[in-house]
């Protein structure tokens, strides 16, 4: 990682970045204790200059919005994870669907943190941030066309990769993304999510690619469509 | 570990939201903490969103209309921001940022998407034209003069003149730095240099913990 992008600290919290960099510096974050440690205070100092312009919104805003909520679904707080039932738990032992951890700090949307079980999620954070903290994680970022982010981090020394999933477009209801493991001619699900979820990968030794695909709710045992996002590994 | 929290890094976020809340004169009462709120929101409580709102929405509203000018676009951003809210409210950890601070991001980055939206669409007709519109401290005049305010511009006015250029540019006017490099004719690197001493300088000023 070239020094250089430590330097997008300042400018990322001021929303100061185009998309590319946006992305690159937040794949940075993950990687970079330094810049994570510096980002609260100066995203605080970001919040007081918000502040300072306040200014009474239009009285029937009010009103226009508690309408609106009325008839407006709720964001459920979970990622439906393949590795807590029971039948594919056996069959890949090794998979933990993960919960956010150090990407919390990541802007915006960072915020959110799925509600898995506590002792699942510790798990799941211990082998993210092994990934995470490899020496030799490489980050591939990629931005959907109709919006969201994925990332891949894999690390060799690891042997295991991280998939960062971010707002992607919501589905219609009954859809969800699945996660696969493309090794020759097989693909193994790693587990579902709606639009943002993070999962780690052990054993990646045959993968040639890992892709994301939408599936029919809980998930199919192959991909039944092309895949939204497909990355080598 | 089953049974312990699970484990979080640690934020900075949440020492500077108790920062915040010190700062805001109805921290006290406990209905009026936008983090409680907030955690209600997520349960689907509708008079906990009519209350945020009430505490968030001059915020979130003033700042979207200095950053797109226009009232009714800053309405609508308004909107598009507790719409969100209220869809993504149980996503929220309060133990990893403020909800003040979370609301007010996603208002900057909504504004700043919406700004830059409608400038490449004049740009394709009208190239590099920065320089169109209201000196960006004009909006400045109408808003209302509140202590935090003060502090603000205070601070603001300690910085020097680049850097104060650049972090409103940035901020305020929703700028890429490439952008405002180009607007101030200085070199991206100086640019994202003076924006990360004037924000530092800004945060010490507000007394914001490093
Ligand atoms: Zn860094």
């Amino acid at each position: 990682m070239s020094t250089d992008v430590h330097s997008l600290l300042a400018p990322y919290v001021l929303d100061a970045l185009d998309p590319e960099e946006r992305n690159q510096f937040e794949a940075h974050l993950e990687q970079c204790p330094d810049c994570r440690t510096e980002l609260g205070g100066l995203q605080a100092t970001a919040t007081r200059l918000a502040e300072s312009q306040s200014q009474a919104p239009p009285a029937e805003l009010r009103q226009r919005l508690l309408t609106a909520i009325g008839t407006t679904p709720q964001e459920r707080p979970v990622v439906t994870a393949m590795s807590q039932r029971g039948g594919l738990r056996r069959r890949l032992p090794q998979l933990v669907a993960a919960a956010a951890l150090v990407l919390a700090a990541a802007g915006g949307t960072g915020y959110f943190v799925e509600h898995n079980r506590a002792d699942e999620q510790h798990d799941q954070n211990v082998a993210i941030r092994a990934v995470l903290g490899a020496p030799d994680a490489d980050t591939k970022a990629l931005n959907l066309p109709n919006g969201g982010t994925v990332r891949l981090i894999t690390s060799e020394s690891r042997d295991s990769a991280v998939v960062v999933a971010r707002e992607l477009p919501a589905l219609d209801e009954g859809k969800v993304y699945q996660v696969w493991l493309i090794k020759k001619s097989a693909a193994e699900s790693q587990g579902t999510f709606s639009r943002s979820g993070e999962m780690v990968m052990k054993d990646l030794a045959d993968v040639d690619q890992v892709a994301v695909t939408v599936e029919p709710s809980g998930g199919s045992k192959k991909p039944t469509t092309a895949p939204v996002v497909d990355v080598p590994v | 570990m089953a049974g312990k929290k699970p484990i979080r890094s640690e934020s900075l976020m949440t020492r500077a939201a108790a920062h915040l809340r010190l700062a805001d004169p109805v921290s006290d009462e406990p209905s009026a903490d936008p983090d409680q709120l907030l955690t209600r929101v997520g349960r689907g409580d509708e008079q906990a969103f009519a209350a945020l709102y009430d505490l968030l929405g001059a915020s979130v509203y003033g700042l979207a209309r200095r950053v797109v000018r226009d009232p009714a676009r800053a309405e609508e951003i308004s909107q598009e921001v507790f719409i969100q809210v209220w869809r993504s409210a149980a996503r929220f950890d309060t133990s990893r940022g403020s909800a003040r601070g979370w609301v007010l991001t996603l208002a900057h980055r909504r504004a700043v998407d919406a700004v830059r939206h409608d400038q490449a669409a004049t740009n394709r007709e009208n190239r590099y034209d920065w320089s169109s519109g209201p000196a960006f401290d004009q909006v400045e005049e109408t808003v209302s003069t509140t202590l935090e305010h003060e502090q603000v511009r205070r601070c603001l006015d300690g910085l020097t003149e680049l850097q104060r250029e650049a972090v409103n540019l940035a901020y305020y006017n929703g700028h890429t730095y490439a952008e405002v490099a180009e607007v101030l004719d200085t070199n991206p690197a100086t640019i994202k240099t003076r924006i990360r001493d004037g924000l530092v300088r800004l945060r010490d000023c507000m007394g914001v913990p490093a």
